[in-house]
């Protein structure tokens, strides 16, 4: 993948998510992580090769079917992107608005995951007056609202304390329990050395390498030694 | 827990709304002025030409022949049996100092003016009048009596009138199209100003549709009140120079000067402009964003 004329981000990649699966996605700044989950979440089209998702090809898939795959995908921008005129509540609901739903179908959904995340007393706060934790946590209820099949992160623990970081990650197991796909892009040690991811891609100058994570290997080492 | 009530996707007042109500306000302004003008000339025009048709005028002028008073009565009695005439109405001094009043002012002037007698004749509505069998019998019957049937000032007017009327149109034209690009140029800079919502709102899924019908409501909104503003103002203006050209006040002749809006009605036609600029600015909104999006994968 490469930007207008210039140089390749990203090149020879390729990898599956399987329904369920739990990944991280490291690597320094700079390396490419940000496009790769571009590619994912369809905000950008590789300049070569394909990406199949939930079992259609983009690149024959027609323009106006691409809204379907994505709702199926939650996304945490790093930049949270949240919008300023709209209200917490408001900015979390916008996936179910989108989908054609009336706030009385969603609006106890909403408010409960506000409070879990800890915004309960927020609901009429606007993004300006939130602090940065408050609009990662924000950003955060917005990309899972939907219950998507697919959650993106982007350093999605990078501006919350470590209470709050712990919430956030507990709060990625669960939907990673109840059946939602995980790939996050983090630089976050503990959340590398805590969630229970299955891999780890590491990026570096736009090439993808695939590592057990520690736990995974801890978890494999018994059948190891049975075998 | 209070749930806030859902507002629309686009901020309700932003720096770009403002521009985009100031810039719509200003040129619907114009237009609704120029749209006035053109309909007041149209009317005016039709006014006339309705107005002078429709009645003639004797003139008599002293004569060594005859007295002034059976001059009067003769022609009087001679128009009133004429075919076509509905009434004959002889206009008093005072009536007379009052219609020269424009040019000459108030006051005595008719004591030193020798001003003639003047009849002045209605025609019935819709019925043919021989008016040169009537010139020649008033010639032959009374002398000094002269038929002016306003032929000749008609016909100036009335191209006065069509003239003015085709240059009002031309103006409304180009101010139209003025206003139509303007609009949509303060309508799409004010579109890139809210890009990011146009981004955020397509990547978590909303179709082009969904987005666009956002959007055209907002600039549908934004274009009807600016343009309601410069109906505002101009129906103020109109209102308030024919107010000030029908006063007492105003100046000799400015009561010749034809009342902006004579007709309540065309009030009605001016606002077709605030109409106009909130179509133009829902149509562009919608096109832009659709543009826009059609950029996006």
């Amino acid at each position: 993948m490469r930007y207008g004329l210039g140089p390749e981000i990203l090149r020879d990649i390729s990898f599956t998510l399987e329904q369920g699966s739990f990944q991280l996605l490291t690597g320094p700044s700079g390396a490419g992580k940000t496009s790769l989950l571009k590619l994912i979440y369809l905000a950008e089209r590789p300049s070569r090769g394909a990406i199949s998702m939930f079992g259609r090809e983009i690149a024959i898939t027609p323009r106006d079917e691409l809204p379907a795959l994505r709702r199926r995908i939650g996304v945490v921008f790093q930049d949270f992107r949240l919008l300023d005129h709209l209200t917490v509540f408001e900015n979390v609901s916008l996936p179910r608005r989108v989908m054609g739903e009336f706030e009385t179908g969603y609006r106890a959904e909403v408010e409960e995951l506000l409070s879990w995340v800890g915004l309960g007393n927020r609901l009429n706060a606007k993004p300006p007056t939130l602090s940065g934790g408050e609009k990662q946590r924000v950003a955060i209820a917005r990309a899972v609202v939907a219950k998507p099949e697919l959650l993106l992160a982007d350093e999605p623990t990078g501006n919350v304390d470590p209470e709050i970081g712990g919430r956030i990650m507990r709060l990625f197991i669960e939907l990673n329990k109840l059946g939602t796909s995980l790939l996050i892009a983090t630089h976050d040690q503990r959340i590398i050395e805590r969630l229970p991811a299955t891999r780890i891609f590491q990026l570096a100058e736009g090439r993808l390498t695939t590592a057990q994570s520690a736990k995974a290997k801890e978890s494999a080492l018994p059948e190891a030694k049975r075998a | 827990m209070n749930t806030p009530i859902q507002s629309g996707l686009m901020p309700a007042d932003s720096a770009s709304g403002t521009t985009l109500h100031t810039i719509v306000a200003v040129m619907s302004f114009l237009a609704c002025l120029t749209l006035g003008a053109v309909l007041t000339l149209s009317h005016l025009a039709s006014e006339w030409t309705e107005g002078l048709s429709g009645s003639v005028t004797v003139q008599l002028l002293p004569s060594a022949q005859i007295g002034p008073e059976d001059q009067l009565n003769e022609a009087l009695r001679l128009v009133r049996q004429w075919p076509g005439v509905f009434e004959a109405h002889p206009l008093s001094r005072a009536e007379a100092a009052k219609l020269l009043e424009p040019w000459l002012g108030a006051g005595n002037v008719l004591e030193d003016l020798p001003v003639p007698q003047l009849i002045e004749v209605t025609l019935t509505p819709g019925q043919a009048v021989e008016l040169a069998g009537l010139e020649h019998a008033l010639a032959d019957g009374v002398p000094g009596a002269l038929l002016d049937d306003h032929k000749r000032w008609n016909q100036e007017l009335a191209s006065f009138a069509a003239s003015s009327e085709a240059v009002g149109w031309a103006v409304l034209l180009l101010i139209g199209v003025a206003t139509l690009a303007i609009v949509i140029f303060a309508t799409q800079a004010g579109l890139q100003a809210h890009r990011e919502i146009v981004e955020v709102v397509h990547m978590i899924g909303a179709r082009d549709v969904f987005i666009a019908t956002e959007f055209q409501r907002h600039f549908l909104w934004l274009g009807v009140r600016g343009g309601l503003i410069g109906f505002a103002l101009a129906a103020v203006t109109l209102f308030g120079s024919s107010f000030w050209l029908g006063a007492r006040e105003a100046p000799v002749g400015a009561q010749l000067l034809p009342q902006f809006i004579s007709a309540p009605y065309h009030y009605v036609w001016l606002l077709l402009v605030p109409a106009a600029t909130g179509l133009i600015a829902m149509g562009t909104a919608r096109m832009t964003v659709l543009r826009v999006l059609g950029r996006m994968p």
